[in-house]
């Protein structure tokens, strides 16, 4: 507290002027006490105190401000240089003159008191005193004359009467005062010509001891004022009487007016001069040591104003040293105090200006960044709401942005390859292939907007994508285009109730359309047999038999055919439920073991093979179908061999169970091939074509995959990927993990 | 330090109790330096003050001041007259003597020098007069004043000086 008001109190320039000002007026008084003014003589001690305590002060404080240059300058303070190089070019620019100055000034000084002093004048004096007293030694003399003289009288004259005729002997003697006093000193008689003075002067022992020894005492003596004198005349009077006591007569003479102002004169001139001699060493002394006060004063204090005026000087400049500083490292809002109106004061004042602009420019450029960024976290709400997938490639094909949906779709995590190419992500996740690849090919025929539908089999199973992209326009002026857009949706599950609609619709018109006809037809057919057959001669007989019995046997075949496409149509809901494939794939086939083709069935089975999610029923005529399919193409074969196989396969980090049905029949045609699936297809006499159409359903309403392809050694395979189930999936992928990080560990 | 203190020196205090008034005499011996008697013969005028301080003695606290008086004598060498002076300071009188000596001695005695009312003092209480006499260094020449302070020649003092106060 206290030392906050001190420092308060010793910054600013009023204090520092106060200060100087007291000092130097304290000074003038301490010269002026030394040249003996009797007002502030009595001064001159706390004045001297005061200006001991000024320097002490000083020098506290310069030693303080020293402390904190030096402590600044150590760390490197900025200004600090600045101000070290300002105080010591203060500084010495004061010591100098100073310096000269005091030096000379000292010279000046003894010369200026020696040159009071002279033989000369001490002789003059000594002269004086000496002439003073010799000329009143005569009246001295004079007076003891004039004394004795009348001390005759006293000798006439009884002690009764002396009283009354003293004053006339004094007036007669021209004294101021006359006493006659006995040989102890006790008054017999006096007379004095001031009315005031009631008690005539003391006779002082060592005059009385004087007088009895047998002199005559005459002096001068200086009165109580000092100024003034008087002579004394003491002389002893004889008894008249041989046994009487001797008596003392005392008389007080002034000088005249003259004489006394000369002596005075005499006597003031006589001392001062004295005086000065005693003390010139002194004096001398005293005015070099006041000298010396002024000049560590001066000095000390011009130090202290340049520790103050450097500081001030400097105070802006380490501001905007501050301030740059600030502002290099992005402080904007840094405002120095505004500093006088000089140069300085308008450079802080431009300061201020720049970085107030700065600030404005930078919260502009803020507020753009800000609406950029909520305009893009808009778009990205848009985005992740939308149930399309949506991927944005650069013009170098690298992926700029994509949305959750899209992560969704393809089952992955697309954000970690934002900034990737689409090579490193096809690379990387595998499954992504196929659709990075009809991407690709897309991009590579500059396709501006392009529509394809595609299929594949990921980790969920199969998957129908309906893909859309076009070029973004370029949105700098240097770039060719703007990147591309990518959407794309999964509409796996809209396609297959798409078709399974439309076939559905068209085995009801099917069944009801053909299947009323078909039961009067056959009834037609055997009522002509029945009826005719017996009447008509042999031959005829034969050919009805014939054309009847291959009507009755198609409208069968037709019934049949209706019926199926009824069961195509009404097929019961699906339900799921884990199933172990091989137990199934075993029981089926048992069942054809004792076939009349003489086929052998061959089972591989591998018994690894997870546990799917699949509706059994389904499943059994999905392998009834195979299996006569398969047999019904080697029906011509001498050999006929079947082989069914199972096996859990990973393929592009999603897990699966693949079913191969391989026969060594004729194979399929080519011109089949590629609409084995469809409905109506069949190579076969009797075949209704619905058989792997059924299949094909059957295999899509498990999210799997069917293909057929002719082997190399002769006979056909029919492919069947179905995927696991979901839990045994997940385990899988951590397996992957597992995998992967050890084989980074051993990498 | 003690030496110095010596340079005065109070032989003896006693007091008596006159028409109603409690006056001081004391002897005391002033040995002055030879700086200070140069000085003297050279025209400076030396003051010799002298302080009397009277107290009630306080067994339970320290002493309770009930009066203190300073006399001031003032030593000075008229060289017209070849007379040394003393002139008190506090009535005005003045003595002249013929050496330094006589004035010295002169100055040394303090007699029925009047201190304390009798009715200002109660009789239950024990008093105590303490005395002390110095040269007074500020009434010095101001240029001689810096040296005084520091010289030991200059440095004259006697110890304080204690006695009963006594009818």
């Amino acid at each position: 507290m206290a030392f906050t008001t001190l420092k308060r109190l010793f910054s600013g320039a009023k204090p520092i002027i106060a200060l100087i000002l007291l000092i130097l007026a304290s000074l003038a008084m301490l010269s002026d006490a030394i040249h003996g003014s009797t007002n502030l003589d009595t001064l001159f001690t706390t004045l001297l105190i005061i200006n001991i305590l000024a320097i002490i002060l000083l020098v506290g404080l310069i030693i303080k401000n020293l402390y904190s240059l030096l402590s600044s300058l150590k760390h490197n303070q900025t200004g600090s240089r600045l101000t070290a190089r300002l105080v010591l070019l203060f500084a010495i620019m004061s010591f100098l003159p100073v310096s000269v100055v005091y030096y000379f000034s000292l010279d000046f000084l003894k010369q200026g008191i020696d040159s009071w002093f002279s033989v000369r004048v001490e002789n003059a004096l000594d002269a004086a005193l000496e002439l003073s007293r010799a000329s009143l030694s005569i009246r001295k003399r004079e007076l003891l004359r004039q004394t004795k003289q009348i001390s005759v009288e006293f000798n006439a004259i009884p002690d009764e009467l002396i009283a009354l005729s003293i004053n006339d002997i004094r007036i007669n003697l021209g004294a101021t005062e006359l006493s006659l006093l006995n040989s102890q000193g006790n008054i017999i008689a006096s007379s004095s010509d001031e009315s005031t003075k009631l008690l005539p002067s003391r006779l002082g022992e060592s005059i009385q001891t004087y007088l009895n020894q047998g002199n005559d005492y005459v002096d001068l003596e200086p009165l109580q004022d000092a100024s003034r004198y008087a002579i004394r005349v003491a002389i002893l009077i004889p008894s008249a009487d041989p046994v009487g006591q001797p008596r003392i007569l005392q008389s007080t003479f002034n000088i005249t007016e003259r004489i006394n102002t000369l002596a005075n004169s005499v006597q003031a001139s006589y001392t001062v001069y004295r005086e000065r001699v005693y003390f010139r060493e002194s004096l001398k002394a005293s005015f070099v040591f006041t000298l010396s006060l002024v000049l560590l004063l001066s000095l000390l204090m011009a130090i202290w104003v340049a520790f103050y005026f450097a500081k001030r000087l400097v105070q802006p400049i380490s501001d905007l040293a501050d301030g740059t500083q600030a502002v290099a490292e992005g402080n904007y809002q840094t405002i120095l105090p505004t500093s006088g109106k000089d140069e300085l004061g308008f450079l802080v004042k431009s300061f201020n200006l720049m970085t107030q602009k700065i600030a404005m420019v930078t919260d502009e450029a803020n507020r753009s960044q800000q609406q950029l960024a909520e305009q893009h976290a808009y778009l990205e709400v848009v985005l992740t709401n939308l149930s399309s997938g949506v991927i944005t490639l650069d013009q170098d094909r690298r992926v700029h942005t994509c949305n959750a949906a899209a992560s969704q779709i393809l089952g992955l995590k697309l954000e970690p390859y934002e900034g990737f190419s689409l090579n490193k992500l096809s690379h990387e996740q595998p499954q992504t292939l196929l659709f990075i690849d009809m991407i690709l090919s897309h991009l590579d025929n500059q396709d501006k907007e392009w529509q394809q539908e595609m299929t594949f089999f990921n980790a969920t199973g199969r998957q129908v994508l309906l893909c859309r992209g076009s070029s973004l326009p370029a949105t700098d002026q240097a770039e060719s285009n703007g990147g591309y857009i990518i959407v794309f949706d999964d509409i796996t599950n809209l396609a297959q109730a798409q078709r399974n609609a439309a076939w559905g619709e068209v085995a009801r018109r099917l069944a009801h359309e053909i299947k009323n006809p078909l039961t009067p037809i056959q009834l037609s057919a055997e009522r002509l047999r029945h009826k005719y057959l017996h009447t008509m001669p042999t031959e005829d007989a034969e050919l009805l038999d014939r054309s009847t019995h291959t009507i009755v046997q198609q409208v069968e075949t037709l019934k049949e055919m209706v019926k199926a496409f009824s069961d195509y149509a009404r097929m019961p809901n699906i339900e799921m439920q884990p199933t172990d494939l091989n137990a199934v794939i075993t029981e089926v086939s048992d069942l054809y073991r004792n076939n009349d083709t003489g086929c052998i069935i061959t089972l591989k089975l591998d018994q690894d093979t997870p546990e799917i999610d699949a509706d059994d029923g389904r499943l059994r005529q999905l392998l009834h179908n195979l299996i006569k399919n398969a047999l019904e193409a080697m029906q011509n074969q001498d050999n006929p061999k079947l082989e069914i196989s199972t096996q859990c396969m990973e393929k592009e980090a999603c897990k699966f169970v693949e079913v191969k049905v391989n026969d060594n029949g004729s194979g399929i045609p080519d011109e089949l091939m590629g609409e084995l699936f469809e409905p109506y297809i069949t190579n076969k006499p009797k075949g209704s074509g619905l058989g792997l159409a059924i299949v094909k359903k059957i295999i899509e309403e498990h999210g799997g995959m069917i293909w057929a392809e002719n082997n190399e050694i002769g006979g056909a395979s029919v492919v069947i990927r179905l995927p696991v189930n979901k839990d045994q999936q997940q385990s899988l992928n951590i397996d992957l993990h597992d995998k992967a990080g050890n084989s980074d560990a051993a990498a | 330090m003690s030496v110095m203190a010596e340079a005065f020196t109070v032989r003896s205090v006693e007091t008596s109790l006159v028409d109603g008034v409690y006056t001081l005499s004391a002897q005391i011996k002033y040995n002055f330096s030879d700086a200070a008697i140069e000085a003297l013969e050279n025209g400076v005028p030396l003051i010799v003050l002298i302080k009397i301080e009277v107290e009630r003695e306080r067994s339970w606290w320290l002493n309770k001041e009930i009066a203190e008086l300073q006399q001031g004598y003032l030593l000075l060498y008229h060289a017209l007259t070849e007379k040394y002076i003393i002139n008190n300071l506090n009535s005005g009188a003045q003595d002249n003597y013929d050496s330094l000596h006589a004035a010295v001695s002169a100055l040394g005695k303090l007699e029925s020098l009047p201190i304390l009312d009798a009715n200002l003092t109660s009789k239950n209480a024990r008093y105590l007069v303490r005395l002390h006499t110095y040269l007074d260094l500020e009434a010095l020449p101001a240029p001689m004043r810096p040296m005084a302070y520091i010289s030991s020649q200059w440095r004259l003092e006697s110890e304080w000086y204690e006695w009963p106060l006594q009818p």
